[in-house]
């Protein structure tokens, strides 16, 4: 194994050391209404925080991989890498890393002096035994099994460091590892079976699980020895300000905002676009932090009639004035997207023209698609069909604002002729649809960090279900010259060629009409007054409490 | 109960009966025309009841919700006295261990509490209205079929079905001429009285996110909608609440003034 | 009184063996690998393995009866299985989440009887336009969906007044809000049967004696009235409980109790059937305990009407 290894990515702590501060900020924006006063950090005091995310079944994020769990996660687990103000990845639980020329060999080195919360240190064998536990079947993990998918072995080179060997070159690697879906969690803790270690997951991050009272909360408390982040000179060696936070789970939004008004709670996630318009005038502050990956967006099944006609497809889009009902429901908290990919994302592309509204050119199209007659109802008819779409809706996935812009579609659909028929329906009965194929348009939102995603969500390979049973190319996109660009463009290590690769993938996608995108994946928090130091978030947008204190 | 009670309960379900039937005439408008640029206007002269957030009309929605409200705390009401009448007949007139297999199962079906059964047919079935409608309808059964046990028992031991006996009548006969019309008078006043409580529980189902799918205009359903708005807009769930309350009260009132008792609802 | 103990005992197996029975039936109803309903329904993504162990472990090669078998087997010996969601014995999650529903439940129970008496009293002493008044106030808080007035008691008490808060804390003031939108329809429902039986138990013989005899009005009503009109409204306690649980299910979730309810709401939307048929029994056990109780409360109150 003669490999000249070449650091095409030199990452250390030195180059992240002018970073401090804002280093895991992210893109997010906050309006912290303490901003203007300097305050002290002020040690103690627990922070309620009340998210309106079904409860997570199991707390180590590899298992299944969520966002709630990654909201969760994000507080007492870290991953090996993790993603600066710029956007750029950086190393975390890593020191460094180097990638062989042939990009197939990645050699990953630990930083030192850092242990579990159950005591057992940081080293190479944690990185072999979380990447294996990932790729179990067992585990039943998708969001981190796909994301480690091309490594085909590890190995110990000495205590801290661990080499990966891949099937293909990986550029997305390193920002698969930087999400909470592939955090680090301790070998020994892995060993316990799956209950017990879902329950209280052994991570390295600020807090840790002390109990797990189901319906109730999660207790995090602060981790007394825990190794503050290299790059963040002003806390080295410092621990959390925070004695611990109360993880609760309030799914009623009304509710959850009336707790944070009258100041039983923090933080609260998912709250209403109207409470965060109105935000700054009852004194709350405001955290926006768009996640990252796809945007979210609503897919065409080209798989099946009525869809696998382009004009069909592009005459629904046409038909639609999705707009209007965005600054209607969202109140001006979301902005209108037209790229396949997040704002926070630097190589998407956002073609606008695609998705203007003209209704005459969507009836025109349907014409000459030969649905000419129509029924009694104003339906448009071809052979005696219906041209009607099943849009199968997750009650999990869709907050309210979104279900009512998904009817406001289906109201201006009616308009040229076409039927939409939402089913407001459970997770499970959801994934069944999707598995069963009974869509035509879905709304299927997909955390990941990077234009990775694109292969995720648009090559041919996965239209295949993954062994979990869930497959991501919802759009049934094949076409083998959009394969060949995604693989291209995952494998290229010049960062020019790889934007160009990734440009005409997402060109051929928009071309298409296979997606309409919508705004970001939105990620909200509203929090009162006392709380200060919000913004910090991971790579994946999730926000993290470290440097957070209670001033009550 | 008073005259006007009477006549102030048969006018609201008249009103709504017409309205669930023809809500064009009410409200002529379309109660799924969105537009988006006019969300959430507070009642006005225009929109006497404020408009959601698509811009539909919220008075146009409620008018034209009756139809469906009613319909599944109908549809519920007849399908649970139509099991009751079955059973409640056959174990009143059924031999004495037959009554008794007849009573356990009405026992069972009373133990689990409605919305919990409603939710355990949903488990097997998935949320739909026929779904809702079958558990709200099994889930009042019991207690009608109790009534309809006893009226009939008390009426088969009446003076006039011993007189009818006496004269050699056949039992048939017995059963039309005498235990029908005695034995269902009471029914119909429970009848009203459960009306009401079923388009509560149907509009429960729709809270839970479990009924009518969006955005038909059902009442339980606008109501579900409405309150994530509750801070901005109001007038979004209360109305849909307010028509529901206004059906649910006014079936007591009828069902009281035909002599009915609350407790058996 | 052993006799009669041993009567319901006997009952309540039967009742609680046709519940199983039902869901036994249910679960095989569902269109489908009975396998995979057990693993969560079509969206459960179960792999291979998992189903073939549920298979086993559920004995659903086998035929039709002896799974029954297997089944009430398992229930005797108080073997509710695993819940597939939350990965631990149904019947510990069941512990757990069971005392926090029957104590709301109680307290509402109770907090209705008052409001009832309450109501009941002033409606004795109230002039006729009150007693108008008074009436459709009661048929108003019967009719009254719980989700609705749950979320109107938040707005209203919560975040405008700001006097309770709104989501549970473990404290008594947590309680006050749920508790209220509990127990107000069905203080509802209790006040017009109270009235009903009230008035013709002070109409009656006995009490214009004691009114003659120069007993105040409120001693009539106390040591007359009362014991009358509460008779057919703990008849009613059985039926009360049992509405109380249905509504639990809808205050849980509104102000993020953990409980019965909750629990049920989450077992349905994931079809995690072992977990609802635990829930079922559950409850199903809890309204025959409570019933039992009851009626053993009116025969101490009224030995001679409890044999109806």
């Amino acid at each position: 194994m003669q490999r000249t290894q070449r650091a095409t990515r030199l990452l250390t702590g030195a180059l992240a050391l002018p970073l401090a501060g804002a280093l895991i900020a992210g893109c997010s924006t906050t309006s912290d209404p303490s901003a203007t006063e300097d305050l002290k950090p002020v040690a103690g005091g627990t922070l309620v925080y009340a998210s309106g995310d079904a409860e997570p079944n199991c707390l180590d994020p590899h298992v299944g991989g969520n966002y709630p769990q990654a909201l969760v996660a994000s507080q007492f687990m870290e991953s090996l890498f993790s993603k600066d103000a710029k956007g750029e990845i950086v190393p975390w639980l890593a020191e460094k890393s180097e990638v062989s020329e042939d990009g197939l060999t990645r050699t990953i080195t630990l930083r030192e002096g850092i242990s579990f919360h159950d005591g057992t240190p940081l080293t190479a064998e944690a990185i072999k035994a979380n990447i294996e536990h990932l790729q179990d079947p067992n585990t039943a993990s998708s969001t981190g099994y796909l994301a480690v998918g091309k490594v085909t072995e590890i190995t110990i080179v000495d205590e801290l460091t661990a080499q990966l060997e891949l099937s293909a070159p990986d550029n997305a690697l390193l920002e698969s590892l930087s999400m909470p879906w592939t955090a680090i969690q301790s070998p020994e803790g892995l060993k316990r079976d799956q209950a017990a270690n879902c329950a209280a997951p052994a991570g390295t991050g600020p807090f840790k699980v002390e109990s797990w009272d189901r319906q109730q909360a999660v207790n995090l408390v602060r981790y007394e020895d825990y190794a503050a982040p290299a790059a963040d000179p002003e806390r080295a060696g410092s621990t959390a300000h925070l004695d611990g936070i109360t993880w609760r789970f309030i799914p009623e939004a009304a509710s959850r905002y009336a707790a944070l008004q009258s100041g039983e709670v923090d933080v609260i996630d998912n709250p209403q676009p109207d409470t965060i318009a109105t935000a700054a005038d009852s004194g709350l502050g405001h955290l926006a932090a768009p996640r990252p990956g796809a945007s979210n967006r609503v897919e065409l099944n080209s798989s099946k009639a009525p869809f696998d006609d382009a004009s069909v497809r592009e005459a629904f889009i046409r038909s639609l004035d999705v707009n209007t009902g965005i600054d209607a429901l969202y109140f001006n908290t979301a902005e209108r997207s037209y790229s396949l990919l997040s704002s926070v994302e630097p190589l998407g592309i956002s073609a606008e023209e695609k998705f203007g509204t003209d209704v005459e050119r969507a009836n025109q199209l349907l014409d000459e698609a030969g649905w000419t007659e129509r029924d009694a109802q104003g339906y448009r008819l071809k052979d005696g069909k219906r041209l009607s779409l099943s849009f199968p809706v997750s009650t999990n996935q869709s907050v309210p604002a979104e279900q009512s812009l998904f009817e406001q579609m289906q109201a201006a659909a009616k308009n040229v002729g076409i039927e939409v028929k939402i089913d407001l329906l459970d997770l499970s009965s959801w994934y069944g649809a999707l598995a069963k194929h009974e869509y035509d348009l879905v709304s299927a939102p997909y955390t990941k960090v990077g234009p990775s995603v694109l292969r995720i969500l648009f090559h041919s390979d996965s239209t295949v279900p993954a062994p979990s049973g869930y497959f991501a190319n919802n759009a049934q996109i094949k076409n083998p010259q959009l394969d060949r660009l995604l693989v291209e463009a995952e494998q290229t290590n010049d960062e020019a060629k790889r934007a160009e690769l990734y440009e005409r993938a997402q060109q051929i996608v928009l071309d298409g009409y296979y997606v309409i995108p919508l705004y970001d994946q939105q990620n909200h928090f509203l929090f009162s007054k006392n709380v200060h130091g919000m913004g910090e978030t991971t790579a994946v947008s999730s926000p993290t409490y470290f440097n957070v204190f209670l001033n009550k | 109960m008073s005259r006007t009670a009477k006549i102030l309960g048969t006018v609201f379900i008249l009103f709504w009966l017409l309205t669930a039937l023809a809500p064009g005439l009410i409200a002529p408008g379309d109660p799924l025309a969105v537009d988006p640029a006019q969300a959430f206007h507070a009642p006005s002269l225009a929109h006497p009841m404020g408009t959601d957030e698509s811009g539909r009309d919220v008075f146009t929605r409620v008018i034209h919700g009756a139809g469906d409200s009613l319909y599944i705390g109908l549809a519920a009401t007849a399908l649970g006295m139509g099991i009751a009448l079955v059973l409640g007949t056959a174990a009143a007139l059924a031999p004495r261990w037959l009554d008794g297999a007849i009573l356990r199962v009405l026992e069972a079906l009373y133990a689990v509490p409605s919305l919990l059964l409603a939710l355990l047919i949903i488990a097997f079935t998935g949320p739909g209205v026929g779904p809702a409608i079958v558990a709200v309808g099994l889930s009042t059964a019991p207690g009608y079929a109790r009534l309809v046990r006893s009226q009939i028992r008390s009426v088969k031991n009446s003076e006039m079905l011993e007189a009818a006996t006496v004269l050699g009548r056949g039992t048939w006969l017995k059963v039309q001429n005498h235990l029908v019309p005695n034995a269902l008078r009471p029914l119909l006043a429970l009848v009203t009285l459960g009306i009401g409580q079923a388009v509560i529980w149907a509009a429960a189902l729709s809270f839970l996110g479990l009924g009518t799918p969006p955005p038909a205009p059902e009442w339980g359903a606008m109501l579900s909608a409405g309150r994530t708005y509750l801070h901005l807009a109001w007038w979004l769930s209360f109305f849909p609440g307010l028509a529901i309350v206004v059906v649910a009260a006014g079936a007591t009132l009828i069902g009281r003034s035909l002599g009915g008792k609350v407790n058996a609802a | 009184m052993l006799a009669w103990l041993g009567r319901k005992v006997g009952g309540a197996l039967v009742v609680l063996w046709l519940v199983a029975t039902a869901i036994f039936i249910g679960v095989r109803l569902i269109p489908g690998d009975p396998a995979e309903a057990i693993m969560g329904g079509p969206g459960s993504q179960a792999s291979a393995e998992a189903l073939a162990a549920a298979r086993s472990e559920y004995g659903l090669d086998l035929p039709l009866i002896t799974q029954y078998l297997m089944f009430l087997a398992k229930l005797i010996r108080l073997d509710f299985g695993t819940s597939y969601a939350l990965k631990d014995p149904v019947l510990q999650v069941i512990a757990e989440v069971l005392p926090p529903t029957i104590t709301l439940a109680l307290i509402s129970l109770a907090a209705a009887w008052l409001l009832s008496l309450i109501f009941a009293m002033l409606a004795m002493r109230a002039t006729r336009a009150g007693q108008c008044v008074g009436n459709a106030v009661e048929i108003i808080a019967a009719a009254v969906p719980h989700f609705w007035l749950g979320a109107v008691l938040i707005m209203l008490f919560s975040s405008m007044l700001g006097w309770f808060p709104a989501v549970d804390n473990g404290t008594g003031a947590g309680l006050v809000l749920p508790v209220l939108t509990l127990a107000l329809p069905l203080a509802g429902f209790l006040t017009q049967l109270m009235r009903d039986s009230l008035s013709t138990a002070l109409g009656s013989q006995f009490a214009l004696a004691a009114r003659t005899r120069g007993e105040s009005r409120l001693t009539v009503f106390w040591r007359h009235g009362l014991r009358h009109a509460a008779l057919p409204a703990l008849g009613l306690t059985g039926w009360a409980f049992s509405s109380l649980l249905s509504g639990a299910v809808v205050v849980e979730a509104i102000f993020a109790r953990p409980g019965l309810g909750r629990s049920l709401l989450s077992a349905v939307l994931s079809r995690d059937i072992p977990m609802v048929t635990g829930i079922a029994l559950f409850s199903a056990l809890v309204y025959i305990v409570v019933m039992a109780l009851t009626e053993a409360i009116e025969r101490l109150i009224d030995p001679a009407g409890a044999e109806s």
